[in-house]
């Protein structure tokens, strides 16, 4: 076995990974729930869609948040791009066609 | 901080399978168990050792049930909590949706009816609230079977490998999740730890030191069922997502609503209730067009499903869903009709490419269909997942427990008592509930709740006992915990088919050579438990010895080791 790695980045790491990966897949559902209505796609349709890709989404991830070397990296893209996702789904979701 | 990808992997590998290893063990194994949820449920009620039945005259026995069928006292208390103002009294309630299901496998029938409430619900966000009621019944007769017999496969063992019967804020769920998450992590960096795995998989050093064997176990069981792990683990949280992504209680809640709205202007069904009373017009004529409407399709087939919504009002209806058993993708074919005169409102459409995908899933995982070969490879496969994760620990006390006997350190010895725990805990615990289901009188009140009690207090009781035997971990030996766990092990399972046997007249001779599989196949189950505990008892009692005859050698060798 190698060293222990140190405390404090082992936990931010596992922290980035379970809740970083969770917002992540969370706002990947939403985007593509909402990208499949705004594109004229059935709500439930798009839903199931979304969640038969999520947790793939979440597993690879969630691997890569202890792969990559740059840890604050990891924090944006996962943190960032899942709450930049969730924004864009809220976004066009009152616009959506269906629903005019 | 990590010096290499691989051993990036070996940490998560390492870490996150511990933690939860724990609660994937309990899923592989009471999901292994669930593939014969119904013919555990036989074992465990007498009364329903017959063979099965199809779902039987909706006017003649379904109805005059439905109606018998009373509302839950605990649904009705849980209704309380979560309305405005206080609930009409439970005997005025009455019932406005019926249900009955049934699978190829079923000799009962599982019946249920939903209870309008007046008052308004707390949360806004729901549209209603109801109290609901069951039964379960002989179909061939219409006869209820007593509420107090617990179907131990179908009601504790399956709920138990998705929910760890944790209802509180859906917490077992959560944890579930997150250890089926946890397992497709651990069979990816499980694979890129491994990096020879064809040589790896050929390899099994049974007679070497356990450490060893240990790994090439968990190896071997690891990659043979990978796919079954990676299928199931995943198929779970799909199934779930639901409750894992709530996307559409919360941010499309609004866009829903607008949506179902329309959907249900279009829809012919009927949404809400007209308030008009109407009679209910004969059903059986119903289920007879639909297995035509079926057979025209080239699909004849039985009745899996069938529900009266809006009953005894204006605007009812009732959805007759060709079964399963020939197919992977569970129920489906809803055939609906106006309740009042029996006229086709709708006939499902076929399911679109991405429902089609996730019913195949979802109807994979569930095995609602008739294979008998394949329900086998299923529980093969579950045992496969144990053993990997049995393994999987073993490795890790191996590994550590000559290093922490010399720094002092006890992570080892608590790791190897919650492996005891884990493992032989678990199925003393599943085997005490069984032989509590043959002892408890059947007079007594409240018998399923004893029922769980002794599954829950055996398995604490094995911890407890586990912790206590787990001090020679400490000194790199191995706790004698493993091997009097075994014993009891022993002792239960046999314990179980002869309680089987008193109580009920049904011996192995009696069930083997009617051919009534449900309850032979459990009991021989059970044997084979006890006889495997039996060796593994008497191959641990062999190896302390070994190890006691040679403890002079062992002390002489950590000098040049």
């Amino acid at each position: 076995m190698s060293r222990a790695p140190d405390w404090i980045p082992i936990a931010s790491r596992t922290c980035a990974a379970l809740l970083g990966g969770y917002v992540f897949s969370w706002g990947f559902t939403a985007v593509v729930v909402a990208l499949n209505v705004a594109a004229g796609g059935d709500y439930w349709e798009g839903l199931t869609l979304a969640y038969l890709l999520a947790f793939l989404v979440y597993v690879v991830v969630f691997l890569w948040a202890f792969a990559d070397a740059r840890l604050l990296r990891v924090w944006l893209i996962l943190a960032g791009g899942g709450a930049a996702m969730i924004g864009i789904a809220w976004f066009i979701t009152p616009a959506l066609p269906a629903l005019s | 901080m990590f010096a290499s990808f691989r051993l990036s992997m070996t940490w998560v590998h390492t870490w996150f399978g511990l933690t939860l290893g724990y609660v994937l063990m309990a899923c592989f194994f009471f999901g292994a168990l669930s593939v014969f949820d119904r013919e555990i449920d036989r074992w465990a009620i007498p009364e329903s050792r017959f063979d099965p039945q199809p779902m039987p005259s909706f006017d003649e026995v379904l109805l005059p049930r439905f109606l018998a069928i009373e509302p839950d006292k605990e649904s009705y208390k849980e209704a309380q909590k979560e309305v405005i103002g206080t609930l009409p009294p439970l005997a005025s309630l009455r019932p406005s949706e019926f249900g009955a299901y049934t699978t190829h496998r079923d000799p009962v029938l599982g019946m249920y009816s939903s209870f309008d409430v007046p008052n308004k619900p707390r949360d806004p966000k729901l549209d209603h609230v109801h109290v609901y009621g069951d039964v379960t019944i002989d179909p061939r007769n219409g006869a209820p079977i007593p509420k107090d017999r617990y179907a131990i496969g179908s009601n504790f063992f399956y709920p138990l490998h998705f929910s760890l019967h944790f209802y509180w804020l859906d917490l077992g769920y959560w944890i579930v999740g997150l250890a089926a998450l946890v397992m497709l992590v651990a069979l990816i960096s499980g694979v890129v730890i491994h990096r020879k795995i064809f040589r790896e998989f050929f390899t099994f050093r049974s007679r070497k030191q356990i450490q060893r064997s240990a790994l090439d176990l968990h190896n071997l069981t690891g990659v043979v069922a990978l796919p079954f792990h990676f299928f199931f683990a995943f198929t779970g949280l799909v199934i779930f997502a639901g409750i894992y992504l709530p996307v559409t209680e919360t941010l499309f809640h609004d866009t829903v609503e607008a949506y179902e709205k329309i959907e249900a202007e279009k829809s012919p069904l009927p949404h809400d209730a007209a308030g008009v009373a109407a009679s209910l017009a004969p059903v059986d004529p119903m289920v007879e067009e639909a297995q035509r409407r079926w057979a025209a399709r080239g699909m004849a087939g039985e009745v899996g499903y069938l529900t009266v919504t809006h009953y005894g009002d204006a605007n009812g209806y009732v959805s007759v869903y060709r079964s399963g058993t020939d197919r992977v993708s569970g129920t489906g074919e809803g055939v609906h009709f106006r309740a009042t005169d029996g006229a086709v409102l709708l006939e499902d459409p076929p399911a679109t490419a991405v429902s089609g995908i996730n019913n195949w899933l979802a109807g994979l995982h569930l095995q609602q269909f008739r294979h008998w070969t394949l329900r086998w490879l299923y529980v093969l496969g579950g045992l496969a997942g144990c053993a990997c994760i049995a393994t999987g620990f073993l490795f890790f006390v191996e590994k550590r427990k000559r290093q922490h006997a010399k720094s002092g350190s006890s992570g080892a010895r608590w790791v190897d008592a919650l492996a005891v725990a884990a493992v032989t805990g678990m199925l003393i615990a599943t085997a005490a509930m069984l032989v509590g289901n043959r002892l408890l009188p059947e007079t007594l009140p409240t018998r399923a709740d004893w029922e769980q009690r002794i599954f829950w207090f055996a398995w604490l009781a094995a911890l407890i006992h586990a912790a206590w035997r787990s001090a020679p971990v400490q000194s790199a030996m191995t706790s004698p915990a493993w091997r009097e766990q075994c014993w009891a092990l022993v002792v239960l399972c046999i314990a179980a088919p002869v309680l089987n046997w008193i109580t009920t007249g049904d011996h192995l001779l009696r069930t083997l050579s009617e051919g009534y599989w449900p309850v032979a196949g459990f009991d021989l189950a059970l044997l084979l438990t006890a006889a495997t505990a039996f060796y593994a008892a008497r191959r641990l009692r062999d190896t302390q010895r070994l190890v006691h005859s040679t403890t002079g050698q062992d002390q002489s060798e950590p000098a040049h080791a």
